[in-house]
């Protein structure tokens, strides 16, 4: 983190989504991102909370989601950190033809369109035992 | 923070059912979405065109939603479009594949001139 990062306190609640995405919205655009890489991020962002609030912390209604942000060296950083164990792998990509004939559950979509959309993925546990998904977009002119 | 309910309006144009759905498609759309597949069903719907507001925020548990819809409509044997979609959803549609269970036209009346045809 440096002065100029960001920090969001987010209730562990579907829904609460939306402040981030609203919040990186605004970071984005004072930055110069485009208007569809704007709505990449608020895509991006949004499946990462639901994912933390879901999956990282199980719906506790205790656990907090935290949100950060930063642009250094052309680049928009996103972290969204969680309570929860973090992800053992990456999940597999959806099958959409499986999932219609009930084959697969329909699960995956929100790490499917993070790694679609963004440049950078990746995710790790931390040493204080929280969960943190990493991304990251680049600003091209 | 809770989600306002989808608004669903069914409207018969033609031989196209066209369902008008309001709001912000999520998880929580699930019972509104359900409730109008099955109302068009009962209306004995062959066609169907899902008009979404462009304006609304469609999340990964919107999509799951809508795709388990598609999946009843494919077992039906029913031709659907979709419409309405900002061009950030229409390229999120097009990467999680819903574009190969169901055509997406850039207007209403675009739809149903396809979809009478």
């Amino acid at each position: 983190m440096n002065q100029q990062t960001v920090e969001i306190n987010l209730p562990n609640q579907l829904g609460y989504e939306r402040v981030a995405m609203g919040s990186v919205a605004a970071f984005a655009n004072s930055i110069g991102f485009p208007p569809d890489r704007i709505e990449d991020l608020k895509t991006c962002v949004a499946e990462a909370c639901i994912n933390a609030v879901q999956h990282g912390n199980k719906n506790r209604p205790d656990a907090r989601v935290i949100v950060t942000m930063g642009f250094t060296d052309n680049v928009l950083h996103i972290s969204v950190f969680d309570e929860g164990e973090g992800f053992k792998e990456t999940p597999k990509e959806p099958d959409i033809v499986r999932i219609m004939n009930n084959l697969d559950p329909p699960l995956g979509f929100g790490v499917f369109l993070i790694k679609k959309l963004m440049d950078e993925f990746e995710f790790q546990k931390l040493p204080d035992r929280r969960n943190e998904v990493r991304m990251a977009m680049k600003l091209r002119k | 923070m809770q989600q306002q309910p989808n608004e669903v309006t069914l409207q018969k144009q033609g031989e196209v059912t066209l369902l008008g759905i309001k709001g912000d498609i999520t998880a929580f759309s699930e019972p509104y979405l359900n409730d109008a597949y099955r109302n068009s069903n009962s209306q004995g719907a062959k066609k169907i065109l899902f008009n979404f507001e462009d304006k609304a925020y469609i999340n990964s548990g919107g999509i799951a939603v809508l795709i388990q819809v598609l999946a009843q409509t494919k077992r039906n044997n029913q031709l659907i479009g979709i419409t309405g979609l900002s061009d950030h959803f229409k390229k999120v549609f097009h990467m999680v594949g819903i574009t190969k269970f169901a055509a997406i036209h850039p207007s209403v009346d675009e739809a149903l001139k396809a979809m009478s045809s």
